[in-house]
């Protein structure tokens, strides 16, 4: 339901009604095809949200050409026919009839048992800053139109250019970090935005690409926070490249007279002032919620934070205080896309955790007609050519193409159709297929890539197999790309329909694997993310089974203290441990190890060895949740002094109010111990808002004990920055250091002493502190044998790599096995905990398919030809080929086509010609080949 | 005598440049028609037999796009 | 290509996404051009080309 907007939720979890005003599209989605033609005659140009205003775009629109659904809409307020009542251009225009001027709003009321909030956020609006005069200078942009104006698909295709009249290429851009975040003097933004600094680096080395490399990029920001996984990384990367990094935050532009530039004054490290000239500015704005999100949030009675975001607990990630609706996305916070994901997958699970005793009661079962065997018949192709209105037809002669097409070779059928999409059309082709007996269909009309799986459809109403089937590309590669020579259109329409019928006429009805998927699940790790993975997939009525190396659940949690927001951890874990122990559905295996793991999605066989005795478990999915560990260090003393602890030994003191934290008066933090070093080159993520955390409890304990944070950045994202300005508000000192000069720990006389360097004072500062804490690098545990078991990659780190890093980060390439928690990076428990409902989650879409039908468009090997040289199981990206273990070619090479993601791969690097291809075997693709010349 | 046009036998990945050329056309960006387009899935099926025997058949040349 | 005898130009590789309509059609511009520069094809064909190739 597009254009739609709910203004109203009654009821209560798993029996809401939700009342949904459904705005006017004023165009048939069902008659719609995307064509186009309407815009090209609409008069009216309307500034273009999409690329942030920087172009126009018609009043009927589609916002981009990935939309979905790929369906014109017509702006109302825009629209001259809608305004004036005069034009009725586009209804002239559209070759389907699809304009309909007279659509209304509607009001539909839906009946659900849970609801998912995804609102988004909105870029923060810099022109309320007189001081970065972003309305007044052209050359003073936001992050939002940078990026569109990288883009390819944006307003100077990807060319970067200044926005002042001249239009020259800039030579040297500003990045202004924090416009809208961590602000509460000029406007209410407290909390950090997250995201900024990393697409400002991003923009930053990307600009660089597209100009050349001269392009000189500086980045001006008061803490560099790139937490996230690999993103430490890429701002080593971006400093190699040349983006210069300066710490100031930029108070003054001033225009420079005569010229588009504009000349900033900023602070530098040392307290000098400084001038610089650049061309453009760039300004990283934040993110925040928009004003229509917090009235909707006030009508559904949900409670928000103080930046606006959706309220939830540490241990509750995605859970709004209404009951049965939960939240997913930036509403939940400042997030990048993982981050996104991670959230989206939890909230679909927990959602889901209310529904699961109704799952399926709603499905409408599908018609089908059983399937002809073609089998010895020779080949007697349709082929129908589509007009698509006068998208085809208006440029390539179609009737020529159909008519020619009677020449070719098996061809016993040929038509041309005004819309072969169109409801009729499909009817009429189901009833040709079966009257003129034809056993491989052509259609040439527009791509496969949107309409291949409506013909399948057609073919199997027809009684045909869904793989009898070739889609010529006429409109998007041919029509619509050479519309000034229609007659050379037309050739290459022929060609191509001939290279279409020349490969469909060796096609061979093709077998989809079906696979029973086994409806139990397996968790390896028993912390946090394991546990909460474990209790969606059971709330959600899957067997699970939690496999836990030492003797007891909790893992980390079992160390720490308190959250930021006050929650006693020891308490809430020994609740969660226990709703997992009461559950039936769960079953934990303690002291257990993986020996062995068979099998492959569905069906997958682990060899356990429980208190020592083996055991087999079958599982149909796996959750890889095997966690990480504090790193040792061998620096700052630790080891040598009692008084220096790692982050987690603080929390145990501070729980027990151990006399060694009692009795300080003078207590020391020590960030990035182990992190962001060069053998060690990420973020641990959580180090500073725990460090912050705790000085902020050792303040409350004992207000007038010195406090110091020695760190390099400081990086309390997202609204964890409330704790840092609370910190230093209470008198937490914050005193910086450089990789270079690391503080120095010694003992004199007895006593501890810290020397760093203040670059505010520059010069060294002496503390003699009663007790340090050392905010420890996470490790990632060891897990060698499990990624091999399931032949799961890990980077540099030791740390997991997942599916996508930015759109599959609780999944693995590897079908059935899933990731969660530290072991894919390090993250609090709010992000552990969502993370391991989300890969519940996304192992539930696989659970509650119970049996999957893969692709048959797959490899498969012949064993006559197959000399076992083993380079297919080599190559493949997705372990799908194998040796026979046993039977008649034991030894050989063959393809699972459950795991076949049919890339082909194999196929070309086989040196014996042994595997073929089903739906694009050699034989037809030489056969386009050789039909390529008639 | 008109100039002369070249047949280009192009081998397009399904998930990458195929892609791109479909968008191309809804972009209406105009481009030769001197190119025969041949679906596959990946560019990792491409045998250097194809582009072979694509010049071997009269092609005059072969551009291969994942 | 070399090896066999056969002009550089009339083999292209090149890697596009798939929202990367404008490189398509750029690049297709430029291996077209190449390749009119070069002339047809004569090595190795088995078979020329029925059609006017002039």
């Amino acid at each position: 339901m597009t254009l739609s907007e709910v203004t109203s939720i009654s009821g209560e979890a798993g029996n809401f009604e939700v009342e949904v005003l459904k705005k006017p599209r004023y165009v048939d989605m069902n008659k719609c095809i995307a064509c186009g033609a309407c815009v090209e005659k609409c008069p009216k140009k309307v500034d273009n949200d999409y690329n942030a205003g920087l172009n126009k775009r018609k009043a009927i629109y589609v916002e981009y050409d990935q939309a979905v659904p790929l369906k014109f809409a017509i702006d109302a307020e825009n629209c001259i026919k809608l305004t004036k009542g005069k034009c009725g251009l586009c209804e002239k225009t559209c070759p389907t009839g699809a304009i309909n001027y007279d659509d209304k709003p509607e009001t539909v009321k839906l009946n659900v048992g849970s609801v998912v909030l995804a609102p988004g956020f909105k870029a923060f609006d810099p022109s309320v800053f007189d001081t970065y005069q972003y309305t007044k200078f052209p050359n003073v942009v936001t992050a939002l139109e940078f990026e569109r104006l990288l883009s390819a698909s944006g307003p100077t295709l990807g060319h970067l250019v200044k926005q002042s009249k001249d239009h020259e290429e800039p030579k040297k851009v500003a990045f202004f970090q924090c416009i809208g975040s961590r602000d509460i003097n000029r406007c209410d933004n407290g909390y950090c935005s997250s995201v900024c600094c990393m697409y400002a680096i991003k923009e930053a080395v990307i600009a660089k690409e597209h100009s050349g490399g001269d392009l000189d990029c500086a980045i001006f920001y008061m803490d560099m926070r790139t937490h996230g996984k690999d993103f430490e990384r890429y701002y080593e990367k971006a400093k190699d490249d040349g983006v210069r990094f300066v710490r100031s935050r930029v108070h003054t532009i001033n225009p420079v007279p005569e010229t588009n530039d504009l000349e900033v004054r900023y602070v530098d490290d040392q307290g000098k002032i400084q001038t610089e000239v650049f061309n453009m500015i760039v300004l990283s704005v934040g993110l925040e919620i928009d004003g229509s999100t917090i009235e909707l949030a006030k009508t559904l009675n949900i409670e928000l934070t103080p930046g606006n975001f959706a309220q939830t607990g540490t241990f509750t990630p995605v859970q709004t205080s209404r009951k049965g609706i939960v939240a997913s996305g930036a509403f939940l916070g400042p997030r990048d896309i993982p981050q996104s994901m991670v959230d989206a997958s939890a909230a679909a699970g927990v959602a889901g955790e209310g529904l699961a005793p109704v799952r399926g009661t709603m499905l409408k079962e599908v018609q089908t007609t059983p399937e002809r065997d073609v089998f010895g018949e020779a080949p007697r192709i349709g082929v129908f050519v589509c007009h698509c209105g006068i998208n085809i037809g208006g440029v390539v002669d179609v009737p020529s193409v159909a008519e020619y097409a009677k020449t070719l070779p098996f061809v016993e059928y040929t038509a041309d159709n005004m819309f072969s999409c169109s409801q009729d059309t499909q009817d009429k082709m189901t009833q040709i297929i079966k009257e003129q007996n034809l056993n491989r269909i052509v259609v040439a009309a527009c791509t496969p890539k949107t309409h291949e799986p409506l013909f399948q459809e057609t073919l199997m109403a027809a009684g045909l197999n869904k793989y009898m089937f070739e889609m010529v590309n006429i409109r998007n590669q041919d029509s619509w790309v050479h519309k000034e020579s229609p007659e050379k259109a037309t050739e290459k329409a022929m060609d191509l329909v001939r290279m279409g019928v020349a490969k469909v006429a060796l096609q061979n009805p093709l077998a989809e694997a079906q696979l029973q998927v086994g409806q139990t699940a397996m968790i390896v790790g028993g912390g946090l993310s394991g546990m909460a993975a474990a209790e969606t997939l059971a709330l959600q009525g899957y067997e699970t089974h939690i496999i836990e190396k030492s003797d007891r659940l909790g893992g980390n949690a079992l160390k720490l203290y308190k959250t930021p927001k006050g929650e006693v951890i020891g308490d809430k874990v020994a609740e969660l441990v226990e709703s997992i122990n009461s559950n039936d559905k769960i079953k934990v295996h303690l002291n257990t190890t993986i020996e062995n793991v068979d099998g492959f999605v569905g069906n997958f066989k682990a060899r356990l060895k429980e208190n020592g005795e083996e055991a087999f478990l079958d599982h149909g999915i796996a959750v890889m949740a095997t966690g990480g560990k504090a790193y040792t260090p061998d620096e700052y003393m630790y080891g040598n002094d009692p008084r220096v602890l790692t982050t987690l030994e603080m929390d145990e003191k501070m729980k027990s109010d151990d006399s060694l934290v009692k009795d300080a008066d003078c207590a020391v933090f020590i960030q990035c111990v182990g992190s962001r070093e060069p053998e060690r080159p990420y973020c641990s993520r959580v180090c500073c808002t725990h460090s912050v955390d705790n000085a902020l409890e050792l303040k409350r304990r004992k207000p007038d004990m010195n406090v110091f944070i020695l760190y390099r950045d400081i990086r309390t994202y997202g609204e964890k920055e409330y704790l840092y300005k609370e910190a230093r508000d209470a008198g937490v000192i914050f005193v910086r250091y450089d990789l270079e000069n690391k503080p120095k720990v010694s003992v004199d006389n007895g006593n501890l002493k810290i020397v760093v360097k203040d670059h505010v004072l520059n010069r060294d500062l002496e503390i003699e502190p009663d007790v340090i804490s050392l905010a420890t690098a996470i490790v990632p545990n060891t897990v060698n044998d499990l990624a091999q078991f399931y032949k799961l990659p890990m980077n540099d780190d030791g740390f997991f790599i997942e599916a996508h890093a930015k759109l599959g980060p609780s999944e693995f390439a590897t079908d059935g096995v899933f990731l969660a928690g530290i072991a894919h990076y390090p993250k609090p428990i709010e992000e552990a905990i969502a993370q391991g409902k989300a890969a519940a989650s996304r192992a539930i879409t696989l659970l509650a398919r119970k049996e999957i039908f893969t692709s048959g468009q797959v490899a498969k090997v012949d064993p006559v030809l197959c000399s076992s040289c083993g380079i297919c199981v080599n190559v493949c990206p997705y372990s799908a080929p194998s040796f026979k273990t046993e039977g008649p070619f034991a030894g050989k090479a063959e393809i699972n086509p459950v795991l076949c993601k049919g890339c082909g791969l194999c196929v070309a690097s086989c040196r014996s010609g042994a595997i073929h291809h089903n739906g694009f075997d050699n034989d037809q693709i030489f056969s386009q080949i050789f039909a390529v010349n008639a | 005598m008109s100039e002369y046009e070249p047949k280009i036998v192009s081998f397009l990945c399904n998930w990458c440049s195929y892609g791109a050329a479909d968008l191309a056309g809804v972009s209406r960006f105009q481009y030769p028609d001197n190119f025969r387009v041949i679906r596959i899935p990946c560019t990792g099926r491409m045998s250097p037999k194809f582009f072979l025997s694509a010049l071997r058949e009269g092609a005059d040349a072969v551009w291969v796009s994942g | 290509m070399e090896f066999v005898g056969l002009e550089e130009d009339r083999l292209h590789f090149s890697w596009i996404s798939s929202a990367e309509a404008v490189k398509f059609a750029d690049v297709a511009k430029q291996v077209a051009e190449k390749v009119k520069v070069l002339g047809p094809n004569k090595k190795f064909v088995k078979r020329y080309p029925t059609k006017d190739t002039e």
